[in-house]
């Protein structure tokens, strides 16, 4: 579905991502870890065009998003095909983003009505739909500031969902809720994951990604360390430094 | 004693239709002019920036009365060009209340976190789109406090312009205080622009009300 070659991402000196390959595929979880700092999130920001690569391909199934020609330039496709590549993504971010002046219904069905030119009777039936599913159905005429962070980040995926994106990227989720209330979120991504939904999940939550992924990449340094199913890499890390993050967070 | 109270209110009223046609005039061009030069002095361009920035310290840095005068006489000694002194009021007026404006604006738009910006990306928003529909009601709760102030100002500041001889509500005060040789028409005319203030805040509150559904 999307193929990832060798990633390059500076931040004036300081190297991000130092050139990582990967694939998402089709129906599947990738579940991306790493300790602070390893470049999961900056990652996630080039692939959705937050940020501009200093290096690397992208291709959206077979149509190329970007490339690096053999005198290292960077080149991206034309505008008008980034806005609808773009289109086949969708982003939830750590603290929601919602839009505070719009109505949770107004949250989910603006984008479909002023981006995807769907009818507002049709949003709005789209809208309630993706509500009644997240277990938001009475939240649909509230505002951001009144609903808890699980509640918003639930509506932050509506809201994501219904524009139908081709891939779904989580970038940590629940880094910005109380424990109490990432369970709701986890629970939604889990529920999408037995739909095939295509995801990206970067997380700390490492039971969660070991019960919900089919594919996991451990990132340390700007580099993919490690990369192999939830048990190679959960209960058989061949990788010191897999190894050793692991170790930390059971200590915990 | 009535009969001449009646006088000077008729008299000062038609002093005070040209105060709020100042009042409005400025406030329909500055509004929105305000926003342009905000613009200009966010641009990527270094350039456009510093044309910017200095337009909003000479507008800030010069008495308004002083640009008043040369905005109306600088054209006769130039050019030699006789314009309207109500004209050259507004263009005045305007020039400047927009630059205070603009330093509104601007702090109101920098002030809308950068995750709005990239939440309106990510689900295809054009950037007008992002501009008009996501940030622009957002900055305008923020920045009503700060242009109430200025609004109110600017009812006061009406009263500069009796300078270029118009009659406006001060001017028209003024001369009549020293016909009749007495205060009083003065202290009508104060009355008129606390009248007017106070209907101005009024009005600002209640848009202020209008917003507050949100935080």
């Amino acid at each position: 579905m999307l193929k990832a070659q060798n990633l390059v991402k500076k931040f004036n000196d300081n190297e991000v991502l130092s050139g990582i390959s990967f694939e998402i595929i089709k129906g599947q979880v990738l579940a991306v870890i790493g300790p602070s700092g390893s470049g999961k999130s900056t990652m996630l920001r080039c692939l959705n065009l937050l940020e501009r690569l200093d290096g690397g391909c992208v291709e959206v199934e077979g149509e190329v998003m970007v490339r690096t020609d053999d005198n290292g330039n960077v080149i991206y496709a034309p505008e008008a095909d980034l806005r609808r590549i773009r289109l086949r993504f969708g982003l939830v971010f750590q603290n929601f983003n919602l839009f505070p002046h719009l109505s949770v219904m107004q949250n989910i069905t603006e984008a479909p009505i002023r981006v995807a030119g769907l009818k507002p009777e049709e949003a709005k039936e789209l809208a309630l739909g993706l509500l009644e599913k997240m277990g938001l159905s009475d939240k649909a005429e509230a505002y951001p500031y009144q609903l808890s962070g699980g509640q918003s980040q639930r509506v932050a995926i509506a809201r994501a969902l219904a524009m139908k994106p081709d891939i779904l990227f989580f970038d940590e989720p629940t880094s910005a809720l109380d424990p109490e209330l990432t369970g709701e979120v986890l629970k939604v991504i889990r529920m999408l994951a037995q739909e095939h939904m295509t995801m990206v999940v970067v997380t700390h939550e490492m039971a969660f990604a070991k019960e919900v992924a089919d594919r996991v990449i451990f990132m340390d340094k700007g580099l993919i360390v490690e990369e192999g199913s939830p048990e190679e890499i959960f209960n058989n890390p061949n990788n010191e430094r897999t190894k050793a993050f692991l170790n930390v967070l059971k200590s915990y | 004693m009535l009969e001449y109270a009646g006088g000077l209110i008729n008299l000062l009223s038609s002093g005070a239709v040209t105060t709020i046609q100042i009042f409005f005039l400025t406030l329909i061009f500055s509004l929105p002019l305000g926003m342009v030069i905000a613009f200009g002095r966010m641009s990527k361009k270094k350039w456009v920036r510093e044309i910017f920035k200095l337009y909003i310290l000479i507008m800030r840095g010069t008495p308004l009365l002083l640009q008043l005068m040369f905005v109306y006489f600088a054209p006769y000694y130039w050019i030699g060009l006789n314009w309207d002194r109500f004209i050259a009021a507004i263009v005045a007026f305007s020039l400047n209340y927009a630059a205070y404006f603009a330093e509104i604006y601007r702090g109101g738009i920098e002030s809308i976190p950068q995750g709005q910006y990239e939440a309106a990306q990510v689900l295809g928003f054009t950037k007008t789109q992002t501009f008009v529909r996501i940030i622009l009601p957002q900055v305008i709760k923020r920045v009503l406090p700060p242009i109430s102030n200025e609004v109110i100002t600017l009812v006061k500041d009406t009263a500069l312009v009796q300078t270029l001889g118009v009659s406006e509500l001060f001017r028209v005060a003024k001369n009549e205080s020293s016909r009749i040789f007495s205060t009083s028409p003065l202290a009508v005319a104060g009355i008129y622009y606390l009248v007017m203030n106070w209907l101005v805040t009024k009005a600002l509150h209640a848009m202020e009300k209008r917003l507050s559904y949100y935080k």
